[in-house]
């Protein structure tokens, strides 16, 4: 199975320290560091999802601490849509997550990953993968 | 005269988007749904063209985007941004920036000099080969035909012994023959980089792309994989100590070979000259502590090529490490113009050769070729990520890249290097190559020209004391 974190540079400085905390050799874990949390658009979580991923997680800041004021509040209501998008087409909404967090708070890490793997642990692998075009769309460069 | 070397590039488009320096973010939900978007107005369409990368799960926008601020600066309500992406200062290490990085993807994409744009923010001066600058004193006007159109300027170098002179007989012919020697059309020989996903295919690209420059790939002979006939002749097989057996078939298919330095080298090469007189030996020295003197001494016994091979990140090696590769081969040139044997002996010099500018630079320096390695594997979009050396999988599929379209890429890097050689060598007025080995006299030390320029200005002056006298 594959997980994807997109996460904030303000909330994650460090995306090793991220990746050290998991520890599910079977699961692969990919983090890419963005600028902020609202750098991740709806279609790139869709997108994300009808590939080989399993679960799409998106890391930012608390509202407050935004550094683009703006930002998380805006990756919430993506997040949002993409729920309802994902309900609408008859997909597990419960595919994709985001969390909140104060930067620099390694407790706070720690209870996303826990979090992370508890939803994968629920979810299994996604249904997308047994799909029949599934093996062609992976293999789309 | 004979034909100008021109190495032929043509546009080989990655297959994953490159990692981008900045990122647009676009905050689309408060779009006020202008009559005219500035999206539509973007002058290399990216808005349009931008698409999703599969296996790196990235928008292709910021690969399309070149930083001109239009959308930024346009939209009324201030939803687009710009900002340094992050994952861009992930990518390499401290010495391989990823600045490098991505003038060699840039390089080895289009086979064209990487042209920064307006004004230079970088710094002016660093350590290593950034502490001295070339002497460009020649450049009097733009050059209107550029550099195919000046008068020829020659890249070649001669691999091999050199005679310090000729002795004749009474008919006037020659009393002994010469020792071998191998021109090669550019001061760049290729060799196998110690990373990489699947080295057998690294190795078969790596031969194609000697074979279309005119130079040699240094391969190690103990993993050789089988290459096409017609390009064997390129292989220059490295030996370790122990390895070399004289009955190896590929001796009589190479013009050159290496072996790793040990203490029976001398006798090993004597007995490999006795078989093969016309096979070119490089021995291979690690810069350590005594490369100086084993330098000199490899010489003083004979040596045709003596390779000096540094750390990855140009450092010596050993006792050494602290010791930059440029003053190593400084020391070792300076040695051997002392012992008057340096036009005897062909130097190569291997290890953090990362930029166009560090050939000219290491040739400077005193050395008459310089080897390449890891930017070869960055020319494939390799992103120094290090996981193949823990058998990890390679992000971007090295391993499944045909021979063609890698060689293609490295024949690109290797082309946008040589014309920055040629540029250097016009702007300091130079015709040929081998006249720039150990031309300091062409460069500008900053340690030097700190003195030079400050000593003057804070030196104590004769006879005056260094505290006023009370009155």
């Amino acid at each position: 199975m594959e997980v994807v974190i997109f996460a904030c540079q303000q909330a994650v400085p460090e995306p090793e320290a991220l990746r050290n905390l998991w520890d599910r050799g079977e699961v692969r874990l990919r983090v890419l560091a963005e600028p902020c949390s609202s750098k991740v658009e709806a279609f790139q979580l869709l997108r994300t999802l009808a590939t080989s991923v399993d679960l799409v997680w998106v890391i930012g800041c608390e509202e407050r601490l935004c550094r683009y004021d703006e930002g998380s509040h805006r990756a919430g209501g993506r997040m949002a849509y993409t729920k309802r998008y994902l309900q609408e087409i008859g997909l597990e909404p419960a595919r994709v997550g985001r969390s909140v967090l104060t930067p620099g708070d390694q407790a706070a890490l720690a209870a996303i990953v826990a979090e992370i793997d508890k939803r994968l642990q629920s979810l299994g692998p996604s249904p997308l993968r047994q799909a029949p075009n599934a093996a062609a769309r992976r293999s789309v460069p | 005269m004979p034909a100008k070397y021109h190495i032929h590039v043509r546009r080989v488009p990655p297959r994953f988007s490159p990692v981008a320096k900045s990122t647009i973010i676009d905050w689309g939900e408060g779009c006020l749904r202008c009559t005219r978007c500035v999206k539509e107005q973007c002058p290399v369409d990216a808005y349009r063209k931008r698409g999703f990368d599969r296996s790196q799960f990235v928008d292709t926008i910021d690969e399309i985007c070149r930083d001109c601020y239009r959308c930024v600066q346009g939209c009324p309500r201030e939803l687009i941004f710009k900002a340094a992406n992050p994952q861009f200062g992930q990518v390499g290490d401290e010495y391989w920036t990823p600045e490098i990085l991505a003038a060699t993807w840039y390089q080895a994409e289009t086979g064209k000099i990487p042209v920064s744009g307006a004004g230079y923010g970088g710094p002016f001066a660093g350590p290593g080969f950034d502490s001295f600058w070339t002497d460009m004193s020649e450049i009097v006007r733009p050059t209107r035909d550029g550099i195919h159109g000046r008068e020829y300027i020659s890249t070649s170098i001669d691999l091999g012994r050199k005679p310090m002179f000729l002795t004749f007989d009474d008919q006037g012919e020659l009393e002994w023959t010469p020792p071998p020697l191998l021109e090669l059309p550019l001061p760049i020989l290729l060799a196998q980089p110690s990373l990489g996903a699947n080295p057998g295919r690294m190795q078969e690209i790596i031969v194609q792309a000697a074979h279309s420059l005119g130079t040699l790939a240094i391969l190690a002979r103990d993993r050789l994989v089988p290459v096409p006939a017609e390009t064997t002749g390129r292989i220059m097989p490295s030996y370790t100590a122990g390895s070399l057996n004289l009955d190896d078939p590929l001796l009589s298919q190479v013009r050159a070979l290496e072996i790793l330095d040990h203490p029976q080298v001398l006798e090993q090469v004597e007995a490999l000259k006795k078989r093969y007189p016309e096979l070119i030996v490089s021995i291979k020295v690690p810069a350590d502590g005594q490369v100086v003197c084993r330098v000199a001494e490899l010489t003083a016994a004979g040596a045709e090529i003596i390779h000096i091979y540094a750390s990855e990140q140009a450092r010596g090696l050993g006792d050494c490490q602290d010791q930059h590769l440029k003053d190593l081969i400084r020391r070792c040139h300076l040695r051997l113009v002392e012992d008057q044997l340096r036009d005897t002996v062909t130097l190569l010099v291997s290890g953090g050769i990362a930029l166009a500018e560090h050939v000219a630079k290491a040739i400077i320096c005193g050395a008459d070729a310089i080897i390449v390695d890891l930017p070869l594997l960055l020319a494939l979009e390799c992103r120094l990520c290090r996981q193949c050396a823990q058998n990890g999988p390679c992000p971007v599929e090295i391993d499944k890249l045909t021979v063609k379209r890698g060689a293609q890429r490295q024949i690109n890097l290797m082309g946008a290097w040589n014309n920055q050689l040629l540029e250097i060598l016009g702007a300091m007025g130079m015709r040929e190559v081998r006249r720039l080995r150990g031309e300091v006299g062409r460069a500008m030390f900053i340690e030097d020209l700190e003195k030079e320029i400050f000593a003057p200005l804070f030196a104590q002056r004769e006879g005056e004391a260094l505290k006023r006298e009370p009155t």
